[in-house]
């Protein structure tokens, strides 16, 4: 670890309530459908009962577009920065992926590469939840909107892409809890998203050694 | 302590890229709504064509309701409720209503064997003509 001290503002406020919306309702979209997969009468209670779990699992839909929609407009500009961030991987990436960052205990990894804002990790992530969210919307409202109208093929298909497309986001988001809430080389990056959006100059340094070092430029 | 900020304001990179993205998005969905709405309008104008496609060919008709179609009036003066219409006569019920569940083997069996009267027909005959004594 370096000897940086002071403290980085890793997420905005907005990020930080955008974060908040797009976990609470997909918490819900994911309990729900669930529920309604594998027709597991206890889930749909909580909801009171299946009509109005499907009600609550559509219109939490809804705040799952809004929410992030909104986040875009409104915040162009973090909005591009991100999507710069996560759209560039140079050698230090590859190198990173090549050690899975020293998260995993069978590979060993004695140095590794300097990151920018987000690792090589969460830029995949970031990826694979964008395509992952797009998917899930473009099949969710037609077999809201339009079941009665498209044909029943196509309607299948969108079922089926958007149950796989559930479980694949799932187990992303599982993971992207264990590594950002448990794992001990990680978790201080909890609170920098779900709380006060600071986190700790010496970690930021040493996680995120490209992005620091603009800071520290910039400052 | 020291506090670190990301500087506001984004370079022509970033820009091209966060709008770059918002425009696939937008694309995307775009073709994809355009194709629901027009599946939509079609399955509508099917729908308003086969409406009124029904209804011209009911209009058409020259007997448009069951209870005044003549064969079916004769139909109960001769057979279901001999010498009246009476749509809801024994017979009509034990004839011309589905049957379900329990009541299918003894139906199957008195399709086999039309001669025997079942035990159900034979009660409600018994009841219609303690009701309604032969002329």
């Amino acid at each position: 670890m370096s000897n940086e001290n002071g403290k980085v503002l890793k997420h905005g406020t907005q990020t930080r309530t955008m974060h908040w919306i797009h976990l609470l309702a997909f918490i819900i979209l994911g309990l729900t459908g669930v529920g309604f997969y594998w027709d597991i009468g206890g889930i749909a209670s909580i909801f009171g009962g299946e009509a109005n779990a499907s009600l609550v699992h559509r219109w939490t839909g809804v705040v799952f577009v809004v929410g992030p929609l909104l986040y875009t407009l409104l915040n162009f500009d973090r909005f591009s920065r991100f999507m710069d961030t996560i759209s560039h991987f140079s050698k230090d990436d590859f190198a990173w992926l090549k050690v899975m960052g020293g998260y995993l205990p069978f590979i060993k990894a004695d140095d590794v590469p300097p990151q920018d804002k987000y690792n090589a990790g969460q830029k995949i992530l970031g990826w694979l939840i964008i395509i992952g969210c797009l998917l899930i919307i473009l099949t969710g409202f037609p077999m809201w909107l339009w079941r009665h109208s498209v044909p029943a093929v196509f309607l299948s298909f969108c079922y089926d892409v958007h149950f796989w497309t559930a479980m694949v986001l799932i187990l992303l988001v599982a993971g992207h809890f264990f590594l950002a809430a448990i794992h001990p080389k990680s978790r201080v990056e909890f609170s920098s998203m779900m709380l006060d959006g600071y986190i700790d100059a010496e970690i930021t340094a040493h996680h995120n050694a490209k992005w620091f070092a603009e800071l520290k430029e910039s400052s | 302590m020291k506090l670190f900020h990301e500087s506001e304001g984004i370079t022509r990179r970033q820009f091209f890229k966060g709008a770059g993205m918002l425009t696939v998005a937008a694309v995307i969905s775009g073709v994809f709504a355009k194709f629901g709405f027009d599946v939509f309008a079609a399955s509508d104008d099917y729908i308003t064509q086969r409406v009124a496609g029904l209804y011209t060919l009911d209009e058409s008709m020259a007997i448009r309701k069951s209870h005044e179609n003549p064969e079916i009036i004769q139909i109960y003066k001769d057979f279901l409720s001999p010498g009246k219409v009476e749509c809801v006569s024994p017979k009509a019920h034990h004839l011309l209503h589905t049957k379900y569940g329990k009541d299918i083997p003894g139906f199957i069996a008195e399709l086999k064997n039309p001669h025997h009267v079942p035990e159900v027909e034979s009660a409600a005959n018994e009841e219609t003509s303690t009701e309604e004594p032969a002329a």
